[in-house]
Formats: C-alpha cells, structure tokens, sequence
C-alpha cells in the first residue's frame, strides 16, 4: 500500500518507466456522463509504444467508457485525448481508425455471416484499381492476401479464410479479431476483456497475440478483471475507481493486495 | 481447436488446402438444387400435360413473361433480406407507381376525346413520361418506407405494413376506385407483350439483364457485402463506421425503383391499371427470395437463387391451368410455397455450416 500511494502521489511524472518516451496515447481529465450517470469524472491515463497498460477497476468503474472515448465510440463530455503528444478531437470510430487507434470489443462486434477476410476489411475494403473502383469492385485476392498475412504474422491459425466467422470457434474468432486490429493500427489498440469468453488454450494464444502487437510498437490497453496475470503479464497498469484514474505504475513488484485495496478504497484526490 | 501458434510455412498451407473446389462449391449451392427442382417441375408438367403442351415454345414464352415481374421483385428483395429488412408494400407501390404512370400517358397522350377512344396523338412522348413517372414513383415509395424506418427506430416490418394499407389507399384516392384502363396499344405493341427476335419476351429481358447487374452488385462490389454485413450484425456494420441508414435507403430506393418499373410492365402488358390486384405480390417475391438461399433473417443473400426460384410460382400455375385445376388453388400454392421455404431457412440455420 505504501508503495501504491507514492507512486499515486507522482503519478503525473510516470515514475520509472520512459520519462523521455512520449506517450502514443494520453488522455487528460476526461468526463462522459449518461444521463445521470458521470460516467468518468476526469479520467487521465498515458499508454506508451510497446507496452501493454492493464487497464483494470471494479464492475462500473467506467473502465469500457473510456476505451469507448479512446476508440471514438462514444464523444467524450469534456477533458483531451492526445496523440502522440498531440490534442486530437475523435467523433467516431472512423476517424478514430484513421488515427491508427484500433479497438477490440468484448463481443467482437463481427458480423458472423462474413467470411474472415470480409470481417478484416469490413468498412473499409480494398478496392481494383481503373474503372472498377468507380463502381465500387471488391480487390478481393488483396484482401485474402493481406488478410492471411495478418494471421500468420500472429501466428494465429484458423480452417479457411472463405468460411463464415460464425463457422469459427470464440477462440478463433477473438484471434481474427485481435490480428484484425493489428493489422490496422498505427498507434494503439485498446481491448476490452478479450479474453473473458475463452478457454485457457485459447486465452493463452490472444496473450501471445497482445504481446505480439506490443512488440511491433504499439501500445495495448488491456481491459481485464484478471488482475494476477495482469500484475505478470502487463508493463504497467491503470487502475479506476468511480470513473477516475486513481493509480498508474509499473507492474515490476506489484502486489495483488495493494492493487485491490485501491481498486477498492482509494479517492480520486489520493491521486 | 485449431487455435495453435504455427510457422508461416504451416498456417499458409492450412488456409490453401481447405478451400472446396468451384465445381464442389456450385453443385453444394442453393441456387444449384433449386434450379434442379425447376427443372424436375418442368418435366412433371411436361409429361402430364395433354400432348405435352406444356413443353412447347409458346408455354415456355408466357412461363418467362409471367415470371418477369416476380423475377424483378425478388431482385429487388433480395437485396432488403439480406440487409435484415423487408418490404411488405411493395404490392401497393406497384398499384401506385402503374396508376401514376397510367395518369401520365393519359394526360400527356391526346385530348381526352382522342385518349377515350384508345386513340392517343402523342403516344411515344406520354409512354415515356409514363414510365419516368412509374420509375420516380416507386423509388419515391421506397425511400418513404426508409425514412420512416430510419426516424421512427421501428423495424420495417411494421413500417412496411402500414405503407401497404397508405399506397393501396393513395391508389384508390387518385383513381376514385376505377382502373385507368384504355392505355395506348403501343404500349402494349412495343413493349408488354414485344419480342426480341421474336422469342424472348422484354419484360423477362429486362428482368435477367437487372437481375444480372444486381448479382454483379451483391458478389463483386462493395455494396453488396455492406448490404449483406449489415444484416449480419447491424452493430458490427455500425462499428466498422457504415452508414446504414444511408445503406438502408438506397437498398429500399432500389426495391422502389424496382417495384415502379413492375408497375409499368404491369400497364404495358394489360393495358390497364390493377387496383384490386398484387396483394400477394410481397409474400410471393418474400417466399422465392428465402427458397433461393437468402436468410430471412440477413447475413446470406443470392441473387440467382431468387430470380430461379421466382419461376416457380409461374411453373405451378400455368402447369396447373392446363391440367385445368382451378385458378384459386393459386392462392393455397402461393401460401404452401411460403411455408416450405420458411422450413427450409430453418432447417438451413440450423445446420452446422
Ligand atoms: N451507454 C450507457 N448508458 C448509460 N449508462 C452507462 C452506459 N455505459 C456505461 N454506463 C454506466 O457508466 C458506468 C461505467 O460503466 P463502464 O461500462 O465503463 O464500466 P466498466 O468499468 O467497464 O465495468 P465492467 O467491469 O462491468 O465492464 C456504469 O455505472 C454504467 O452503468
Ligand atoms: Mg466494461
């Protein structure tokens, strides 16, 4: 505890990890309130190239909402999202994608009846080149292609790119999702829960995936309740409280008690 | 569970080796066993017809020219299962866009005097109007049904519902419940009941070379999978930034169009608007498009199942006149054919894929 709390008192400065790297993604006092509901009330995070951030914090702690505000889902009340040191303004998905910020949702947000390779371009498919493009002509041998590339490079393994997702296992079909935003992002990805739904085997292969992405330099931001293997297997974490960032500190010597004593009592103001 | 991490070297020949072969691929579709079943019809018909009338070129030209209308709204349905929405109105737009149309040619055609007597002075200029007329009317029609669906949030069952009862009504108000009939002879000439080559009729024509253009749409552009994606998972097309409400709009301007378009066929065949009639029309194109591969539900749609399967209903009745079993048995044919897709979309859904 004791440790927790001054690594919350210095949390503005990152103590120990990259004071010279810059953050990809920085988010600084963001609230988004639904209806009633403050949602977040000032929530400010940094994620770095190359790590994975565990984002964690109690049922409600408004740890999905701001990964929805990252990724453009939801438009946030009011604080600064920050690319690369850079205040951005993200009002959808779309241009939240062209930022290179990629997410996973929990329930995959797939369409089942599209085959793998149509679910990795969906919203944004290649196209012929000349007249064909006017008219809108699927390139779908790039698209197959690329889309191949994309699961071998994780080496993620499933029967036929041509079948539909839906014909898939939940573990082949979390790993289409995860190389799918591997593929796309420039930046960062953000996944929540992404291995809530699955089997050990198959858990064990997304986190060979994150790590994966991470290691091509993006920074990861892992929604999880699996708060010992985040303490194992992530660079550093973020933990919320009642829509607030209330601690940010590397995983190196962390202990499962202190982490969920300010999960669970810490103030925003400790912060 | 294939979920292994695996060289590059294996998982490329795992992806390869599982591809079916085309010719397993065509033979395993729907399309193909439904054109298997229209043939074996054909045959029955063939053999039990007297003197096997039913196998003559006149038959087969009245089956395809009594197919071409349903051909077209099955194409156009198509495209709205697999998005997940439907048209239940369509019957009412083709009523409609034909009365508008028909109202055209009169107005544009001769003084009423000359239009009276089915003497028009100005046939070619009032019969394109005509048909310009059909066409705006329709596409106008669909894209109400999407704009109600798209502002009110209620699915387009119900949307759709409603808009049958107020296009019918709309019909029934323009002509104060009386077809304009006596429409132009050229219409008919030209057009309804013209030949190419004095064998292929130009409305089915017309119909296989639109159903052409939309098969292309549906498999090789990218309409075509936002189409079916959104029916797939409306969320997930959401998420992948598709605008589906504009997806929504042109899918239902397109049935729209298409519904305007049977309308004129419609007047260029009988020369007559058909107020009371195309009730079953919806029901109809709904039950080929579901025989012919397409979910009821969304994510699967194809194009030539559909425009195979809409011979069907034509096949059955005709087969049915010449064997001379009642003209209303159509309606419990039409409700029966229904049904058995409605069972074969299930038993499809739930077979493992
Ligand atoms: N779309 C919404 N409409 C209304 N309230 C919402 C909405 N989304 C989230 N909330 C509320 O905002 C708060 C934070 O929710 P959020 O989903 O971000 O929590 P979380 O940390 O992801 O929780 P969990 O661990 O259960 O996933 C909760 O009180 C939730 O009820
Ligand atoms: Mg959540």
């Amino acid at each position: 505890m004791e440790k927790l709390l001054e690594a919350d008192i210095t949390e503005a400065d990152d103590p120990g990890l990259e004071s010279t790297a810059q953050p990809v993604i920085e988010t600084r006092g963001i609230t988004k309130s639904f209806g009633h509901v403050e949602a977040l009330r000032g929530a400010s995070l940094r994620a770095y190239p190359g790590e994975v951030l565990a984002l964690i914090g109690d049922n409600g702690a408004g740890k999905s909402t701001l990964a929805n505000v990252i990724a453009g889902v939801h438009a946030s009340d009011g604080g600064e999202l920050l690319l690369r040191g850079n205040s951005v303004d993200v009002a959808s998905v779309r241009q939240a994608r062209e930022l290179g910020i990629e997410i996973v949702y929990q329930d995959l947000a797939q369409a089942p009846d599209l085959t793998v390779s149509q679910n990795f371009f969906f919203g944004r498919e290649l196209l012929v080149r000349g007249f064909g493009r006017i008219l809108g002509k699927l390139d779908e041998q790039s698209m197959r292609q690329r889309t191949k590339e994309a699961m071998t490079l994780l080496g993620a393994q499933v029967p036929s790119l041509t079948v539909p997702v839906s014909a898939l296992s939940g573990g082949q079909r979390q790993a289409i999702a995860v190389a799918r935003a591997v593929m796309w992002a420039k930046a960062a990805i953000i996944m929540d829960e992404p291995t809530a739904a699955l089997g050990t085997k198959q858990t064990a292969m997304v986190y060979d995936a994150v790590r994966a992405a991470a290691d091509r330099g993006l920074a990861v931001i892992l929604v999880s309740h699996d708060i010992p293997k985040m303490i194992e297997f992530a660079d550093r974490m973020a933990i919320m409280r009642h829509g607030a960032v209330v601690s940010q500190m590397p995983t190196d010597g962390l202990e499962l008690v202190d982490v969920l004593t300010t999960m669970l009592t810490a103030q925003k103001d400790e912060a | 569970m294939n979920l292994t991490k695996t060289s590059p070297h294996t998982s490329a020949a795992t992806f390869s080796s599982s591809e079916p072969p085309l010719a397993k691929r065509i033979v395993t579709s729907t399309a193909f066993m439904i054109a298997v079943v229209v043939l074996i019809l054909i045959l029955i018909f063939g053999l039990l017809s007297p003197n096997g009338v039913f196998l003559g070129p006149t038959n087969f030209r009245n089956l395809a020219l009594d197919s071409a209308q349903l051909i077209l709204l099955a194409v156009g349905m198509t495209f709205l299962l697999g998005a997940g929405e439907l048209d239940l109105s369509i019957g009412a737009n083709v009523i409609l866009s034909s009365v508008v149309a028909a109202k055209v040619i009169t107005f544009m055609g001769g003084t009423p005097e000359e239009v009276l007597a089915g003497n028009y002075s100005n046939a070619g200029v009032a019969i394109l109007l005509g048909l310009l007329a059909a066409m705006v009317t329709g596409t106008l029609f669909g894209i109400v049904n999407a704009t109600l669906v798209n502002m009110l949030r209620v699915n387009s069952f119900i949307v759709t519902l409603a808009m049958m009862s107020v296009g019918s009504g709309v019909a029934y108000i323009i002509t104060g419940g009386v077809n304009v009939s006596a429409l132009p002879r050229e219409l008919q000439r030209n057009f309804g009941s013209a030949d190419l080559f004095g064998v292929v009729p130009i409305p089915a024509l017309i119909a296989v070379l639109i159903g052409a253009i939309a098969w292309f749409v549906m498999t090789r552009l990218r309409f075509g999978t936002h189409t079916v994606g959104m029916g797939s998972s409306i969320r997930a097309a959401q998420r992948a930034g598709i605008n589906v409400k504009l997806q929504r709009m042109k899918l239902f301007g397109i049935m729209g169009l298409i519904a305007g378009l049977v309308g004129f066929i419609d007047i260029s065949r009988f020369l007559t608007t058909n107020i009371q009639g195309h009730q079953g029309d919806a029901l109809a194109a709904i039950a080929a498009v579901v025989i012919g591969g397409t979910s009821l539900f969304g994510g699967r749609a194809s194009v030539l199942g559909s425009m195979i399967a809409a011979i069907i209903p034509a096949i059955l009745i005709n087969g049915l006149v010449i064997m001379r079993v009642g003209s209303f048995y159509q309606l419990v044919v039409t409700g029966v054919i229904l049904l058995i897709a409605v069972g074969i979309d299930q038993r499809r859904r739930a077979a493992p894929s």
